[in-house]
């Protein structure tokens, strides 16, 4: 009975976005720990991935870009608005799919060299 | 097949003729010799032709402090305000991310390639014209 007790605190847990102020359960729809908030996807520097362990930073970390991992899951790259430190996220089911397609496509909107080259290849 | 009686570890041979010159850098992941002056930036450390680094940088870029030494490779791209595309490396020996803006003489092919990676699985645009 207890444990079911503390599994259902678990999954009503919460946070609130350091940006948009949006209460965020802190487990996703597919049951994976979340980190960012799944409106304007920002997140909060509470890991020091460097050297380990909970960071003092606190600050928040704005999305910068999108990678693709091998088997073709999503990450997120964030960086801290205060350190410049970079970290890299899983993507979450109910992501805002539209900043992340905003994100995905930034690169090939602004391109710092023409792209019409390449229609020829 | 593994080796019955491994071989005793050698140290590394010093290499008199990298250290030396000291404006050029060799590229861990296609050999080539890269000058360290390029068009463009004043900061570059990846190779323009194949975007592999080395991760020899700790917090602070230039200040040589990490003991990893492993090699980076090329994670994504990501743009900042005014438009400058800035790679995303990722050290495959301890995880650690990087970023650096590109210069004006790597592949512009394999930039366009790592622009593209997203979006060349159709699942994810599917999906955000469904969430419209």
């Amino acid at each position: 009975m207890s444990t079911t007790n503390t599994s259902s605190h678990r999954q009503t847990e919460t946070f609130t976005c350091v940006r948009c102020g949006l209460t965020v359960t802190k487990f996703g729809p597919d049951g994976g720990r979340r980190n960012h908030c799944p409106s304007c996807l920002h997140s909060q520097h509470v890991h020091d991935h460097v050297a380990g362990g909970l960071s003092d930073c606190q600050s928040r970390m704005i999305p910068i870009s999108i990678a693709v991992l091998r088997n073709g899951d999503w990450m997120i790259i964030h960086r801290c608005t205060r350190c410049d430190e970079l970290t890299s996220n899983a993507i979450c089911g109910d992501d805002n799919q539209l900043i992340l397609m905003r994100m995905a496509v930034r690169p090939l909107a602004q391109p710092p060299f023409p792209l019409e080259a390449f229609g020829d290849l | 097949m593994p080796r019955r009686k491994p071989q005793r570890q050698k140290p590394q041979r010093h290499k008199e003729v990298l250290r030396g010159a000291g404006d050029a850098f060799r590229c861990v992941g296609c050999r080539l010799d890269v000058p360290l002056a390029a068009p463009g930036t004043a900061h570059r450390n990846h190779c323009p032709s194949c975007l592999t680094s080395l991760h020899v940088d700790h917090r602070v870029p230039g200040d040589r402090a990490s003991g990893c030494r492993g090699r980076m490779t090329a994670l994504s791209l990501s743009v900042r305000g005014d438009g400058e595309w800035v790679l995303i490396h990722h050290c495959l020996s301890c995880g650690e991310l990087s970023a650096n803006r590109v210069a004006g003489d790597d592949n512009a092919l394999v930039l366009v390639q790592l622009a593209l990676r997203p979006l060349s699985d159709s699942r994810m645009p599917v999906r955000a014209l469904l969430a419209l």
